[in-house]
């Protein structure tokens, strides 16, 4: 009964952890070197990875407590991805932080947290794990949302994002403690042995619920509406920390429990999911036509492409091979590198223009050329044209839809790709607006924008560029992590 | 003796109540009903209900009493509070309270952690649910939270640091760097804003 413990498949978290006790330390003892957290963070977020890399490099699968906790290919994938979007979120934290007027040690002592909440949720595999690493990575976001205290669209921010999560909270956890009840066990093999069986019909009911909970972490629509005002509120660095890496968790979540604990009543799920994913493409991307703001425009872009990332989860129940559960994960890395590289040219630009509406983007390429070119690759990306990464995010999913070639599948495809014509329009526009407008009169007061938020743009860029060319790179990860489940 | 102790703890119960009700300061209220919660942990513990003594320590008289002190310390801050330390040894003895504690965990783990092999002294955690016998309520749940939930457990511990880190964050009253830097007349914020 013993457990036993494998320091090397938990040294992420304890690093990690490490990294967090030091930060909160070093900001309370040594207050008068505000440079010393922020390196300290990066730092730690930087080991963590090592660790990743050996484990992937050793390839033994590791399972910790009776199943619950398991390392292998899946979560490390997911780990790596979780702690390079950390990397880059800090790095475009840091001006952000210094510049902003607000004291700025806890900023990532909270963040660091909810990155350990994430790489927890990728080994999960138990509701109580699953549920405890959402509530990791969910409670410092409701603190970092409002970090602008002074600000009343922050304080709206974070009280309709605490609000609406802690709302989410207690649907999954009612529909968690259902399951619980029925298959007689929190471990998400014991569900799936349950569900193989034939559940009740209440069953179902307890799955919409729970999926029901996720799908407010995911912000898909109906229950997204807390993302745009929470995004627009919340300060820039942690709206593209939300977007890219918060919601990945929330995908993460929804992908183990389907894939290991529910996956044999898809009966119950797939129709759900489905009305998700078409109802989060369509309305996301119907929406960000009208936004004249591009933060509010992001997030409503988010929402969509969170639906396109739902499009191979509702149809992976048909699909024999594990073409959909790489659809999704590639989808998220990629997703993730053009959408914090858009962030990180936003807050570069509005540095100098002080200003989120798109119409304070006009005639960016003749004012500051290089990261207009920047922005244009990004949305290019974002649209799904090729060369860029983000094509081949939508062929995987399209592919996934056609290894399961049910009726259901295909209309979900046609639907996608309605959609992401419909993207195209509004991607473009600020691309335009970039272009082909004239500049308005310059702001007075520019800062530039410092190295660390350069690098961020740099990484990102190459990513969607290299990708984009030559997306082996991302499919060969896909394979490996689902190679042997 | 049951009766004894039963009588002296429903005393202290009532009278607990009836401070909560009665005190004039909302942190004497708070730690009144401590006293409730506590009083009526033992009377749990006489009625042989050792998990739900425990439960009714932790969670009551842990976490939501706790909550209650937090959100008056933290909100009620109408007046200014006297930020000398009224109770001068407070500090060491805090300290010393808290290296008690931690002698005593290692003391009761027999010299090992709680995921140790060999736990000498103390609940052996080691295979007993074969031969049948699984200990009282408290044994049993110890088991299973230090085995199977050991990993959920521990982070719930950070996660408790982070959103007390956020509370106060959040309720401080301000995060201004210029307000900081009246209370601190240290040159390191001018500085930093000016260059």
């Amino acid at each position: 009964m013993n457990p036993v413990i494998d320091y090397h498949a938990l040294a992420p978290e304890i690093v990690l952890s490490v990294t967090i006790i030091l930060c909160l330390l070093v900001d309370l003892f040594i207050p008068d070197r505000p440079r010393l957290v922020p390196q300290l963070a990066s730092l730690g977020v930087l080991a963590a990875i090592i660790p990743v890399l050996t484990l992937a490099v050793s390839g033994t699968d590791v399972s910790m407590f009776g199943g619950a906790f398991v390392v292998d290919n899946y979560a490390l994938a997911f780990d790596g991805l979780f702690l390079v979007v950390a990397y880059i979120t800090l790095l475009v934290s840091f001006d952000e932080i210094a510049d902003g007027d607000y004291y700025g040690g806890e900023y990532y002592v909270l963040l660091l947290t909810s990155v350990l909440g994430m790489v927890m949720m990728a080994s999960s595999r138990d509701l109580v794990s699953i549920f405890i690493a959402l509530e990791t990575i969910s409670i410092p976001t409701f603190v970092l949302a409002g970090w602008r205290k002074h600000d009343t669209k922050s304080n709206e921010a974070a009280i309709k994002y605490f609000l609406i999560g802690v709302l989410s909270s207690a649907v999954m956890l009612y529909g968690m403690s259902l399951i619980f009840g029925f298959a007689n066990g929190t471990k998400l093999s014991v569900i799936s042995e349950y569900s193989a069986g034939s559940p009740p019909a209440l069953f179902a009911v307890a799955i919409f619920l729970t999926i029901v909970g996720f799908a407010f972490k995911v912000s898909a629509v109906p229950f997204h509406f807390w993302a745009p005002d929470t995004y627009e509120g919340a300060p820039l660095p942690v709206t593209a920390f939300l977007s890219v890496a918060s919601k990945a968790a929330g995908f993460v979540a929804l992908l183990t429990i389907i894939r290991f604990g529910f996956f044999n009543s898809s009966d119950s799920w797939q129709p759900l999911i489905w009305v998700l994913a078409a109802a989060s493409m369509t309305f996301g991307n119907l929406a960000a036509l009208r936004q004249t703001n591009i933060v509010r425009m992001l997030a409503y872009s988010s929402i969509a492409q969170g639906g396109f990332i739902l499009v191979p989860l509702a149809v992976a129940g048909d699909v024999s091979g594990p073409s959909a559960w790489e659809a999704v994960l590639v989808y998220l890395m990629i997703y993730a590198a053009m959408n914090l590289g858009a962030f990180a040219v936003v807050m570069a630009v509005s540095r100098r223009t002080h200003s989120t509406e798109i119409s304070s983007f006009a005639g960016l390429g003749r004012v500051d050329s290089v990261n207009a070119v920047m922005l244009s690759l990004f949305m290019f990306s974002l649209a799904g044209i090729p060369p860029l990464a983000g094509w081949f995010a939508k062929f995987v999913i399209f592919r996934a839809v056609f290894d399961a070639g049910t009726t259901a599948a295909v209309v979900l495809g046609v639907i996608a790709a309605l959609n992401a014509v419909v993207a195209f329009f509004y991607y473009s526009n600020v691309v335009r607006r970039m272009w082909f407008d004239e500049a308005p009169e310059v702001v007075s007061s520019p800062r530039p924008a410092s190295v660390a938020l350069t690098l961020a743009i740099g990484i990102t860029v190459v990513v969607v560029v290299v990708v984009g060319v030559y997306p082996e790179v991302f499919a060969r990860l896909g394979q490996l992590a689902f190679a042997s489940g | 003796m049951n009766a004894v102790i039963f009588f002296i703890f429903a005393a202290s119960t009532l009278v607990g109540a009836g401070g909560v009700v009665l005190a004039r300061n909302p942190v004497h209220s708070a730690l009144f009903l401590v006293q409730t919660l506590l009083s009526v942990a033992v009377l749990f513990l006489l009625q042989d209900a050792e998990l739900l003594a425990a439960v009714q320590v932790i969670v009551y008289a842990g976490a939501i009493v706790v909550l209650f002190l937090f959100v008056i310390m933290l909100i009620g801050v109408d007046r200014r509070e006297a930020l000398t330390e009224t109770l001068r040894f407070q500090r060491p003895i805090a300290v010393a309270l808290g290296a008690i504690v931690l002698a005593e965990i290692i003391f009761l783990t027999g010299h090992t952690w709680a995921t140790g092999a060999a736990t000498q002294s103390g609940v052996p955690i080691t295979g007993s649910t074969s031969s049948g016998d699984l200990g009282n309520n408290i044994q049993r749940v110890a088991r299973v939270l230090f085995t199977d939930f050991l990993w959920p457990f521990e982070l719930t511990a950070l996660l408790l640091v982070v959103a007390v880190v956020g509370s106060v964050v959040l309720a401080r009253g301000s995060g201004d760097r210029s307000e900081r830097s009246i209370e601190e007349p240290s040159s390191t914020a001018d500085s930093e804003s000016a260059s």
